[in-house]
């Protein structure tokens, strides 16, 4: 294996040229405007006109075109949400019903959530309507440059309009491949984020819903009381709680299924095991009922009254379990989904059972291909089963599987489904601290959030929340995937 | 070199576009209601002023009003009778009226979510009716058309839709509280009088009494009951709460020796209740209306139901108080034909419909004179919550009051785990439902 | 003896694996069971129906009421997977070759942004999502579902990458000095040796709609039970008002929508497993 490893390619050297970031873009637009000739300079202001200056009229009228459609657009569109993005609106919703006739009068209310959106998507169009325009420049000035350069030098080509769109099918085919599902991202993940993150800042919360009510900016109130206990607010206490029980959660999930998957795997790949097939079938068809209808039917499943206590009390363990303490004395029943710590042990187990099938779906093929020869030379050399496990197999999965774990892990952080459908509705919080802040110990970050924003309409709580679980999954996947892909690992296969 | 991001910019073009073209649609749709109010109204003028609003209404009702209307998925059969018999009511007008499903009791978090998306008219449960009201969903009804709403309905009903002195919604039915349901067979007329002696006589029975006690609606009766309150501030939002007043202790230890007794069962969810009753655990359950059919199957003629007992608190028998609940329609101000919806709920819960809606579905009638036919009188479970009237008090909570109160109640009925002062826990949660809104 | 010792361990080993199936698979089994129960509530006592009864796919097959409407809600469910799964697919392969097959300034930032932003869970900005495709005037839409379900679809990009990277460079390079265009090299060289992984992406996609039950209960908020999908009809059965009446039809639904589903599971096993590892097999 070592020996393909070595890239075949150095192609990273020519990628890495210029990438030294903002400030050599910044550099070059600077030199464009301070070096540029007449062209460089109208065409800061009419972006058409570099283009027809460097004879390529079809581009310059384009460009032109473009440039007034957006001022155009602007204008009617962006402005009068912009106009009032400082106060995110002022005029309440007033609706008249007129006794006599029955007819409703409505004035012209601001409606904040409109404001806010409206302003965002037009700032975010903004942002990139500049980006072109520098990138316009930029690309006069080269035409000049190129221009300038003496005619005895064979001169690059110049790509006219029909020419440029044929790159974008070869060497810039990359724009056209990430031109859709950017759009698509942008639209679903990058506006709303920006939307969220707004919110973080306003009051926007029960008393302050639009279309009937306006809210505005409150600065940085919102993270100043989530980090600090007033008398009435436990709303840090149960922050930390929630935190850490999310971290847990989130090690103790990734780390239980993926190495029961592996070694289900191995029970079922080992030689002398007959029917395969049929036992990887078997456990399959528990994960083809989607999943949130097992979680649901789990929950009822090991309901306090449900049949699992039903049967379990016949057989007389629930008395066996009260005996030994883990069963509170006065309870007839396991507390499976109701207490803190029965309840957090089931999420866990009931996420082994959800998950442990894929994992040793995947696990399978991971050790299909394992090199043998490795093991079997560990053996030679006095090694046991045990150990070539340990440090031939693990190492050669953890390297195979690293991403994926990752991924897990920040999933599980955001693992809504298992917990919310388990125990939603059906868990009481015993702790009266946590009640008052509408949280639960068995909550994740993202389902206590959830619950802030559906039932208490707490949007600006919940957006602070999102921001924060948001910055712990993106530094903890940075970190890690930078260690995991600056060893050249991307090219390495290649 | 990076001239040929021009298809880009084309593409980006065509999305400003799509942009700018929803902007524009968007003002359209609201200026539409405005500038359709004022020519229909300059149209009214133009008729006799003398005729009724009503008929003013359909004249200047041009082209098909659209309605949407959300009942429970019990009652959806029902209310589509009615919707059909609305439209008969009014030829001359052109309809187009869709009924959606949705639970009366969490309405609230489906219209709230987004109020402008949310349907016309509405059933919900008057729990929610505060956070309606705060959130602007709810249209003040400030005139009636074809019957007296203030009038002819139950005055607690009328209480329960009304907020600071203005009504908002039209009460439908006055079912919506709890009450002592019990099998016949097992408990006399005289158990029922004291919790005590129920579940001592189902004990006996091998049987048990049933209470979801970890549940704020229902653990507010003992509290209640002993005279601690909790009401609403005059803010419309926070709480009030006297639960930790001096021997409100005595309460709690009520409910903490009520967890012990053996013939007693705090359930988790209704659910539990039915299927309870039904597998023969349980010989009484405090449950409401909504159950009836399931417990009239399991229990047959030996259903009975009559108003809560009493528990014994600080040695003294005190009578269980309740919320009273009522199922109301409302109107969404954000209707385009706010006019249109609000005769439609007036005509949901007139009078004869209560009736209508009592004989299709054994629902009690808020109307006061559709309460009072013998027919209403005989149905067990009505006549027990109206002997439960006497003791409820209309639902004024803030929504900070239901996860501590749901704790506090878990906490004392498993017979508090921890071994806190029972004065501390009170404080806790009173600390909790008192608590601003964040 | 040693003979003897290894039949036991294979048996013991066999003995464990039974037991294990039979652990993952009671709930499932609990789940048919229940659906052919002649109580129609959650059956509390008994773990087999104490009566038997198909009637409960008879009324989610052939009755549709307010609240059962399976038949419609199939068809919506197809649709919108049918179209989520094209997209999805289109995404993600489109993107996964930028990623992979070509170098272009700015790609490793455009990287590692695109792997944060897929941490960002959706539940958190699902409120954004909303009101975003409410100002398109796409909610209450099968047209929007298909958009919250495929329009972000670009970001999961790493299997699929990480299969592409296993493509030697070699093929695309000598396609190249005959001549072919990206575009050709990304159809013809490419996609017919992703295979099995497109065959991965195409049923992993298309069973999103199946299984999601909270971005639908949100965009769907008409009341009206026939624009719903399977997964909120079903969960909406589970309302605390109906689950006495319809626990049973709700199993007898799971049960009626994993046949589909574990075909799919079955046929998707070998390509997953090939595509996700083939990164080891190549290496």
């Amino acid at each position: 294996m070592s020996k393909k490893n070595t890239p075949t390619k150095k192609e990273s050297i020519k990628e890495n040229k210029k990438e030294s970031g903002f400030k050599t873009y910044f550099k070059e637009l600077g030199e464009a405007i301070s070096k540029g000739d007449w062209s460089v300079k109208l065409s800061m202001l009419f972006m058409g006109a570099g283009y027809t200056a460097h004879k390529q009229i079809i581009k310059g009228i384009l460009l032109t075109l473009f440039e007034a459609l957006s001022i155009v657009l602007f204008v009617i569109f962006a402005i009068p949400s912009l106009k009032d993005f400082g106060t995110l609106g002022t005029v309440k919703f007033e609706k008249i019903l007129d006794p006599a006739t029955l007819q409703t009068t409505v004035n012209d209310y601001d409606n904040s959530f409109t404001i806010l959106l409206g302003s965002i998507v037009s700032l975010f169009l903004v942002f990139v309507f500049i980006l072109i325009w520098i990138a316009n420049i930029k690309a006069v000035y080269r035409l000049q440059l190129i221009d300038q350069l003496p005619e005895s030098i064979n001169k690059p080509h110049i790509n006219n309009f029909w020419g440029g769109i044929k790159t974008l099918v070869n060497n810039k085919f990359h724009i056209t491949l990430l031109f859709l599902p950017t759009v698509g991202v942008i639209l679903m993940n990058i506006i709303p984020i920006l939307v969220l993150i707004a919110i973080a800042f306003t009051n926007y919360d029960q008393n302050h819903m639009p279309p009937n009510a306006l809210f505005t900016w409150v600065g940085l109130a919102n993270f100043k009381s989530l980090f600090t206990n007033t008398v009435t607010s436990s709303f840090s206490y149960a922050f930390g709680k929630i935190l850490g029980w999310t971290l847990l959660w989130a090690v103790l999930a990734t780390v239980t299924t993926f190495f029961l998957g592996i070694l289900l795997a191995m029970l079922i790949n080992v030689k002398g095991v007959k029917f395969k097939k049929m036992w990887r079938t078997l456990f399959i068809v528990a994960i083809a009922v989607p999943q949130f209808v097992t979680l649901l039917l789990v929950r009822y499943f090991f309901d306090d009254a449900g049949i699992v206590n039903s049967v379990l009390g016949n057989l007389g363990i629930v008395d066996v379990l009260k005996n030994i303490g883990l069963v509170n004395e006065h309870l007839n029943y396991i507390p499976f989904l109701s207490s803190e710590h029965w309840a957090k042990f089931m999420i866990i187990m009931i996420n082994i059972w959800v998950g442990v099938p894929y994992q040793m779906l995947i696990a399978t093929g991971v050790l299909m291909n394992i090199p043998t020869d490795q093991i079997e030379a560990a053996k030679i050399d006095g090694a046991t089963n045990f150990q070539a496990f340990v440090h031939v197999t693990m190492p050669y999965v953890l390297f195979i599987q690293g991403p994926a774990l990752i991924t897990d892990f920040v999933k599980n952080i955001n693992n809504f489904n298992v917990i919310y459908l388990l125990t939603n509705n059906s868990y009481i919080t015993p702790d009266q601290a946590m009640a008052n802040a509408n949280g639960k110990e068995v909550d994740l970050l993202v389902t206590w959030l959830f619950r802030l924003t559906n039932e208490y309409y707490n949007y600006k709580m919940a957006s602070v929340i999102g921001i924060i679980v948001f910055i712990i999954c993106a530094v903890f996947t940075l970190t890690l995937f930078r260690k995991l892909m600056s060893g050249g690992r991307e090219e390495q296969f290649q | 070199m990076k001239k040929l991001k021009l298809l880009a910019m084309i593409l980006t073009l065509t999305m400003v576009f799509a942009m700018a073209g929803c902007g524009n649609k968007e003002t359209k749709e609201t200026s539409a209601p405005a500038d359709s109010g004022a020519k229909d109204s300059s149209a009214a003028e133009d008729g006799a002023s003398a005729e009724d609003p009503v008929a003013k209404l359909i004249k200047a009702t041009e082209g098909t009003v659209k309605l949407t209307v959300w009942a429970s998925e019990e009652d959806q059969e029902f209310t589509q009778g009615l919707i059909d018999s609305f439209k008969a009511l009014y030829p001359d007008v052109t309809f187009d009226i869709t009924l959606g499903a949705k639970s009366e009791a969490d309405a609230k978090d489906d219209v709230l979510t987004d109020v402008e998306a949310a349907p016309d008219v509405y059933a919900f449960a008057d729990d929610q009716i505060l956070e309606l009201v705060n959130g602007g969903a709810l249209q003040e009804v400030a005139n009636t058309y074809t019957y007296d709403v203030k009038n002819e309905n139950l005055a607690g009903s009328v209480e329960a839709a009304t907020i600071d002195g203005k009504l908002y919604a039209y009460p439908m039915t006055a079912d919506n509280g709890y009450f002592m349901y019990y099998d016949k067979s097992v408990l006399s007329e005289s158990d029922v009088e004291s919790l005590d002696a129920m579940t001592a006589t189902a004990d006996k029975a091998g049987k048990k009494v049933a209470m979801i006690v970890s549940d704020a609606w229902y653990n507010y009766s003992f509290f209640k009951g002993a005279g601690y309150d909790v009401t609403l501030n005059e803010d419309g939002v926070t709480n009030n709460c006297t639960w930790n007043a001096e021997g409100a202790t005595d309460v709690a230890q009520a409910i903490i020796d009520l967890g012990k007794n053996k013939g007693f069962e705090s359930v988790k969810e209704d659910a539990d209740i039915v299927t309870g009753i039904k597998d023969g655990k349980f010989a009484a359950a405090v449950s409401g209306v909504w159950n009836s059919d399931a417990i009239k199957e399991a229990w047959g003629d030996n259903m009975a139901a009559c108003k809560l007992p009493t528990f014994t608190c600080g040695g003294k028998q005190v009578q269980m108080s309740s919320f009273s609940g009522y199922k109301m329609i409302g109107v969404n101000p954000h209707s385009q034909f706010v006019g249109w919806s609000m005769i439609l709920a007036e005509y949901l819960t007139n009078k004869e419909n209560q009736i209508a809606r009592f004989n299709a579905r054994g629902l009690g009638p808020a109307n006061e004179e559709a309460s009072q036919s013998a027919d209403v009188q005989a149905s067990p479970a009505i006549a027990a919550l109206a002997a439960q009237a006497e003791f409820a008090s209309p639902q004024r909570v803030g929504g900070n009051y239901w996860d501590p109160a749901n704790t506090l109640g878990l906490i004392l009925i498993t017979g508090n785990p921890d071994g806190t002062d029972l004065q501390k826990l009170l404080d806790n949660a009173v600390e909790g439902i008192t608590a601003a809104v964040q | 003896m040693i003979k003897f010792k290894k039949k036991f361990i294979a048996f013991l080993r066999h003995l464990l694996l039974a037991i294990l199936v039979v652990i993952w698979l009671v709930p499932i089994l609990w789940l048919v069971v229940t659906a052919f129960s002649g109580y129609s509530g959650v059956n509390k006592t008994h773990f087999f129906p104490q009566s038997w009864t198909i009637n409960n796919f008879v009324t989610l097959l052939t009755k549709p009421d307010s609240v059962v409407q399976y038949g419609t809600w199939f068809k919506n469910t197809l649709i919108i997977s049918i179209f989520t799964c094209i997209i999805s697919t289109l995404f993600v392969l489109m993107v996964s070759y930028a990623f992979s097959c070509m170098r272009f300034r700015g790609r490793k930032e455009l990287m590692s942004f695109s792997l944060i932003l897929n941490m960002f869970p959706g539940v958190l900005s699902m409120i954004a999502v909303y009101f975003v495709l409410k100002s398109i005037g796409l909610t209450n839409s099968h047209l929007g579902m298909i958009i919250v379900y495929s329009a972000g679809s670009g970001l999961g990009f790493l299997i699929v990458k990480g299969f592409m990277d296993t493509i030697p460079v070699s093929l695309r390079e000598s396609a190249k000095l005959e001549g072919a265009s990206e575009f050709k090299i990304f159809t013809k060289v490419v996609m017919p040796i992703c295979k099995p992984i497109i065959v991965y992406q195409i049923i992993s996609s298309f069973l999103i709609p199946w299984g999601d039950f909270v971005f639908a209960k949100l965009m769907l908020n008409s009341g009206v039970s026939k624009d719903y999908t399977v997964a909120i009809g079903l969960y909406n059965m589970l309302d605390r008002s109906l689950v006495n009446e319809y626990f049973a039809i709700f199993c007898a639904g799971g049960f009626v929508v994993s046949i589909p589903i574990s075909i799919l599971f079955i046929i998707m096993q070998k390509y997953y497993v090939e595509g996700v590892t083939s990164g080891a097999v190549k290496g």
